[in-house]
């Protein structure tokens, strides 16, 4: 089951070397993980992803790689958690809220781009 | 070809206030008069907009229920957001879903007791029924940098992060050229928003989540902030001043079986109609008291007046605008013409 999920830094070092040791080298810039400090990336789309910069620092014009990811839904929910610490640095008692967060689809981050091809599987399939 | 004719808002400022994104409003007259569905309509329109666009066709013939559950005439029947011509293929548009007419739906949303009354025969539409959507979002559409909220009474762009409020019947009264104030929302509309009724697919919720008297925000004395310094279209006061009166008329209870809002409360005071104060919850108290609309506001003597006389006075009994001026639409909003 080792590589059903891919660890964060793993992952982030595999985007590094897909396109700074490609044949074709190029750096790259990660962004849009910066929130995140522990996460299991799925494995298989991982692979494909690799590819994917692989073959983009390989296409003709191409000097550096933006690498961003997004929410797919433009809507994600979240717990917020409100912890009330004591003297001895211990929680005396929360509270959970919820918050829904409004996310600007990919089109924004496309807004100079006519050439795109969408490999992303129907919402629902992985 | 065929040609639609819809009004549109461009991005930037207007008369002072800052419009975030681009906004159409097309006639479903138009659409069906043009042979194209709601999406092509909307498609044709995105094309034309080197930007954020949030795009809503509105239909004049069927009857909706505003946020405090006063009926009127006319609804967002389908809503978009587009950005450069591209409109999301998984969010990017919606539709609302029509509410047939039941005893037993007004038997559970009392606030209905007004359709018969008012608009016997008419269709009703509110928001969409969740099972349309492909995940359970808001309801709303998003694409790129726009946003279309709340069933297309609230647009953004998520870039900026900046927003306007579209209140139905400010729609209302831009499509059939009437008359809106311009102006800032304030703390009165923030806290009047929240006083909302129970209504399965509604506007904002899809299921009949909040009771009659209570408040969907919740939010005590914060509540008069949440959406205080964003720009609004809302209708004329005469106008919100005559659907309230209808519907108070019809026989609907501020507190009860219409929801507390201040303009609801503010025209039943004028009119001498009875508030249910003991169904109002002290959470809804404390926020409505918060801009001045304490218990002792609503029992509070004034002079009981006309219906005409309230609409003629409006602008002085219904409260809410910051800021505001009066507009008639073709001043404010043009039209634009594009063939299919």
């Amino acid at each position: 089951m080792k590589l059903m999920h891919t660890k964060l830094p793993e992952f982030l070092e595999k985007m590094r070397v897909a396109s700074e040791e490609s044949p074709n080298p190029k750096p790259i810039e990660i962004r849009g993980l910066e929130n995140l400090t522990s996460a299991k990336m799925q494995s298989l789309r991982t692979g494909r992803i690799e590819h994917a910069v692989r073959e983009m620092t390989m296409r003709d014009g191409v000097e550096r790689i933006e690498f961003q990811v997004i929410p797919r839904v433009p809507e994600t929910m979240h717990t917020v958690i409100i912890k009330g610490i004591g003297k001895d640095g211990k929680a005396k008692s929360a509270i959970l809220e919820v918050l829904n967060i409004l996310h600007p689809t990919e089109e924004a981050y496309l807004l100079d781009c006519d050439d795109i091809e969408d490999r992303r599987p129907g919402i629902g399939r992985h | 070809m065929a040609k639609l004719t819809y009004k549109m808002i461009p991005e930037g400022m207007l008369e002072g206030k800052y419009v975030p994104l681009n906004i159409a409003f097309i006639d479903y007259k138009e659409v069906k008069n043009a042979g194209v569905t709601p999406r092509q309509a909307f498609e044709a329109v995105a094309k034309t907009v080197d930007g954020p666009v949030g795009m809503n066709i509105f239909d004049q013939d069927v009857v909706t229920t505003t946020s405090d559950g006063v009926m009127v005439e006319g609804t967002v029947r389908f809503m978009a957001a587009a950005d450069k011509g591209r409109i999301n293929p998984d969010f990017g548009y919606l539709e609302m879903a029509e509410m047939p007419y039941s005893d037993e739906l007004v038997k559970e949303e009392p606030h209905l007791i007004q359709w018969k009354k008012n608009y016997p025969g008419k269709r009703l539409f509110r928001g969409p029924d969740p099972a349309t959507k492909i995940i359970p979002v808001h309801n709303v559409c998003i694409s790129g940098r726009a946003s279309n909220n709340n069933s297309a009474t609230e647009m953004m762009n998520i870039v900026t992060m900046e927003e306007i409020l579209l209140p139905i019947l400010g729609q209302q009264q831009i499509m059939r050229n009437g008359k809106v104030i311009l102006g800032m929302t304030g703390g009165i509309i923030s806290v009047g928003i929240g006083m909302i009724m129970p209504e399965k697919f509604g506007r904002v919720f899809p299921t009949r989540q909040f009771p009659a008297g209570e408040t969907a925000h919740g939010s005590g004395p914060y509540a008069q902030t949440l959406k205080a310094h964003i720009p609004c279209i809302v209708a004329d006061k005469a106008v919100l001043a005559e659907n309230i009166i209808k519907c108070l008329e019809a026989g609907c209870i501020p507190g009860r079986t219409v929801g507390a809002s201040p303009a609801v409360l503010s025209v039943a005071r004028s009119m001498g109609v009875e508030i249910d104060m003991g169904n109002i919850t002290d959470k809804a108290y404390e926020e409505l008291g918060s801009v001045g609309f304490t218990k002792e506001w609503m029992q509070e003597k004034v002079d009981i007046l006309t219906p005409e006389e309230i609409i003629a006075r409006a602008d002085e009994i219904i409260p809410g605008v910051v800021d505001g001026t009066k507009y008639n639409v073709p001043d404010l909003i043009k039209e634009t013409t594009i063939e299919l």
